[in-house]
Order: structure tokens, then C-alpha cells, then sequence
């Protein structure tokens, strides 16, 4: 685990920590607003509705999106974000500054159970990948190896910012289970579009996965050794509030896989759509 | 020979008397000092909002006691609907159901309101909340 990205994340926490402490007091969030929380207090909502998000591996189902539930919870620096956690070192008005762990995005097709799938509305059973033959019915048909995907966490710095509305988000991640060592990329754009009717914003942005973390999902040594991907994504949301604690909830992202996963014999789609029309109940 | 006239024998008493006059009113004014003053208690006498609560909605216990008899009334500041009034009683109680959102001053007062007898008040207390911004995550799909 002593890669270049590893000595930059520790030079980087070493560096902005003391600097983060100092300056974490100095924010502008002086009571409850659609940009602030209270310290100390879990958030809980949960979305009921119908969605579904295609699954780009062979032989696999698509993952449908029925009950989504979110949790929060904010301390004074330390965070739990659903499945993610942090700590946040640097908070002002136009940006934070943290390090979070994030779980490994990419196993969610591979088993229905993935907490990341129950987090999108299934409350399905284990089921094993089903994906490892490339074509039983070609005569010189590869076997392709069936492995396990282990849950993975990745961790390192986000930024975000807040200018004109528009926020933006980067993550520079590095997987820290110790099961592919992989490095990772998240980035993206939250712009407003129109309140007509309601809420209307549009996400774009785009992941970029090392080869070892392609390669930990899409490859198979010997039969399909994948490069670096950079997953592009762009996404329309509206919601709008309804009476009390609901409103509505609509969206619809597509992201287009590179050509390192697309390329995977595992692989038959190109895009992964994800869509979702429901309504969300805060607590 | 040596005598004093009369006026020497007012003044040579003067002294003296007022000494025993000032002590004796002194005293009086000591004894109507002495007297325990009206007292009025409230329970609860605090209420505290915890980080999700909007207001206070509890009931409110009052009691009210004097040396003697006393026509008075009990009243909320800013709260004209409550009022409770008493005619010569030595004490009294008064329970209200209450929703509030900001302290709230019990009075009693004479029966025609002008003066103040006693006073208390039902603070409330806000859990100290400390705010900051949430996690802006755009890249998720759910942000």
C-alpha cells in the first residue's frame, strides 16, 4: 500500500489537518437551512416509489428501486453519509474539505445483497453472480473464472464547493481493504435548472477507476486484462413538496461506460440507467 | 443652690423620648417588614426543548399563599386569555394546560390589575444547538 497516491493522501492529511481544526469553527451555518444540519442529530427519510437501474453484466437482472432509505448523521466534525463516513476538516460557506471512505461502487451488480443495493430500494436475498461464462452455446466457448467481489472501502479527500448555486464535489480515492488496491476518481457538478413546478437540477459528472479496480470486477487474468476507465454520467432530478414531511422524488441518470468495461466479456451494455419516480417521507 | 427650670427638664428628656419614639416606630416598621410577602411557586419551572422541539406543551401547576386573607388575580404576561382571581383567600391553586415557545411570567396581581404582588416565570430552555453544513454529494445518485 505504499503507491505515489498514498504517500500524496497521508503528505495531504498531515498537512491540511492542523490547518482543518484551526479553521473547522469558522462557518456560516448559524441554524437549520437547506445547506445546514444540527450538530449531533441523525437525519433518517425514506423513499417509496418505483425505479429501476439496469445491470450491464451478463445474465444479471436489473436492480429495481422500490424502498430507498437514507440516514445522516452529523457531529461537530465526524460524519456518517449512508454507507459513507468522514471527517471534515476544512467547512466554510463555499467549500469543505474532508476525508471519507467510501464503499466500492461497482459490486452492486454483482450481488443484489451489496448494501449499496439495499440502499436503492431491494431487500433481496445473497445471490451469487450468475456471470461467468462468456457463450455456453459457442463450441470454443472460454470459461470465464468465476471469483468473488468482496465489499471494498476507499478512502482519501473530498472537496466540495458551493459557487452561484452550483456545487461540485471531487474525490481522489484509494481502496483500502486490501483487496484490489485500486485508485479512484469522483467528480461532479450539481447545477439548479427551474423552480417551475418544483425543483428542477441536473448532476454531470464522471468516475475514474484504475485498471486494478477494473480489473477486480470486469477482468479475468489470462482472458481480459482491462485499462483505466472514465465513466461519464449526467442525470435530471425533480422534487417537489407535498403535504408535511413528503415530497415528490423523480430522476433519471445515465452513465456511459468506458471502453474498459464495456470491452469485459462479462459486459453487454454500454449505459447504466437508473431511474426513479416516488415520493420521500423526511422523519 | 443649683435647680433647673422646667425647659431644662424638657430638654435634659427630649433626647430620650425621641430615642424611645424612633425605636418604637422602628420597631412597628420592622414587624410589617417581618411579614412573609405573598409567594407564588409554579411547577415546572422550566422547560426544556429538546433539539427537535418546537415548543413546550406541558401542565402548568400554580400556587399562591399569604399571612392573610387577600383578594388578588393570577395572569400570564402577554397571555390575556388566562386569568384565575381569588376573594379573600389566604392561598390558592390553579392548574393550565400550556403550549409555549419563549418564557412565560405568572403574576398575581391586586383585583384590578394595577399592581404587581408577586412574580414568577416559566423559563424555557433551548437545547444549545450547533450548526453545519451538510455534505454536498452530487455525485451521488440519490443527492
Amino acid at each position: 500500500m505504499d503507491t505515489p497516491l498514498d504517500r500524496l493522501l497521508l503528505t495531504a492529511f498531515l498537512l491540511l489537518a492542523p490547518w482543518g481544526a484551526a479553521v473547522a469553527d469558522e462557518d456560516g451555518c448559524k441554524g437549520p437551512s437547506g445547506d445546514c444540519v444540527a450538530v449531533g442529530s441523525w437525519n433518517f427519510s425514506v423513499s417509496l416509489g418505483a425505479g429501476i437501474r439496469t445491470n450491464p453484466i451478463v445474465h444479471e437482472s436489473d436492480i429495481p428501486l422500490v424502498v430507498v432509505p437514507q440516514f445522516s448523521y452529523y457531529g461537530k466534525r465526524f460524519f456518517i453519509d449512508n454507507l459513507d463516513g468522514g471527517v471534515t476538516l476544512l467547512d466554510g460557506d463555499s467549500m469543505t474539505l474532508s476525508l471519507i471512505a467510501s464503499p466500492g461502487y461497482d459490486r452492486v451488480f454483482f450481488y443484489r445483497s451489496d448494501l449499496q443495493n439495499v440502499f436503492v430500494g431491494n431487500f433481496g436475498f445473497a445471490q451469487q453472480s450468475r456471470a461467468t461464462v462468456v457463450d455456453a452455446s459457442t463450441p470454443e466457448a472460454v470459461k470465464f473464472t468465476q471469483r468473488p467481489r468482496y465489499v471494498t472501502y476507499l478512502a482519501g479527500p473530498e472537496w466540495t464547493f458551493k459557487y452561484s448555486g452550483v456545487t461540485g464535489q471531487l474525490d481522489v480515492l484509494h481502496e483500502i481493504t486490501g483487496h484490489n488496491h485500486g485508485d479512484e476518481i469522483r467528480a461532479a457538478l450539481g447545477i439548479p435548472l427551474s423552480h417551475a413546478g418544483g425543483t428542477w437540477g441536473a448532476n454531470a459528472g464522471f468516475t475514474w477507476k484504475s485498471a486494478a479496480i477494473v480489473n477486480y470486477y470486469y477482468g479475468s487474468p489470462g482472458l481480459y486484462d482491462a485499462g483505466a476507465a472514465l465513466n461519464p454520467f449526467v442525470k435530471v432530478a425533480f422534487s417537489r413538496p407535498l403535504s408535511g414531511r413528503w415530497k415528490l422524488t423523480a430522476f433519471v441518470e445515465c452513465e456511459r461506460l468506458a471502453n474498459a468495461i464495456f470491452d469485459s466479456p462479462i459486459v453487454n451494455q454500454r449505459y447504466v440507467t437508473t431511474t426513479f419516480v416516488g415520493t420521500t417521507y423526511v422523519f | 443652690m443649683c435647680y433647673r427650670r422646667p425647659t431644662d427638664m424638657m430638654h435634659r428628656w427630649t433626647v430620650p423620648l425621641a430615642c424611645l419614639a424612633w425605636l418604637a416606630v422602628g420597631s412597628a416598621t420592622a414587624s410589617a417588614a417581618g411579614e412573609a410577602p405573598i409567594q407564588l411557586q409554579l411547577s415546572p419551572r422550566i422547560c426544556t426543548l429538546a433539539a427537535r422541539d418546537k415548543q413546550c406543551q406541558t401542565e402548568v401547576h400554580a400556587r399562591w399563599s399569604a399571612p392573610h386573607e387577600e383578594s388578588l388575580c393570577l395572569v400570564i404576561v402577554d397571555r390575556p386569555d388566562v386569568k384565575r382571581c381569588w376573594e379573600h383567600y389566604e392561598q390558592g391553586t390553579y392548574n393550565i394546560e400550556l403550549t409555549f415557545v419563549d418564557d412565560l411570567t405568572f403574576q398575581l396581581r391586586d383585583p384590578e390589575l394595577r399592581n404587581v404582588l408577586a412574580s414568577e416565570v416559566l423559563r424555557v430552555i433551548r437545547e444549545a444547538l450547533r450548526y453545519r453544513h451538510k455534505r454536498r454529494d452530487p455525485w451521488n445518485i440519490f443527492e
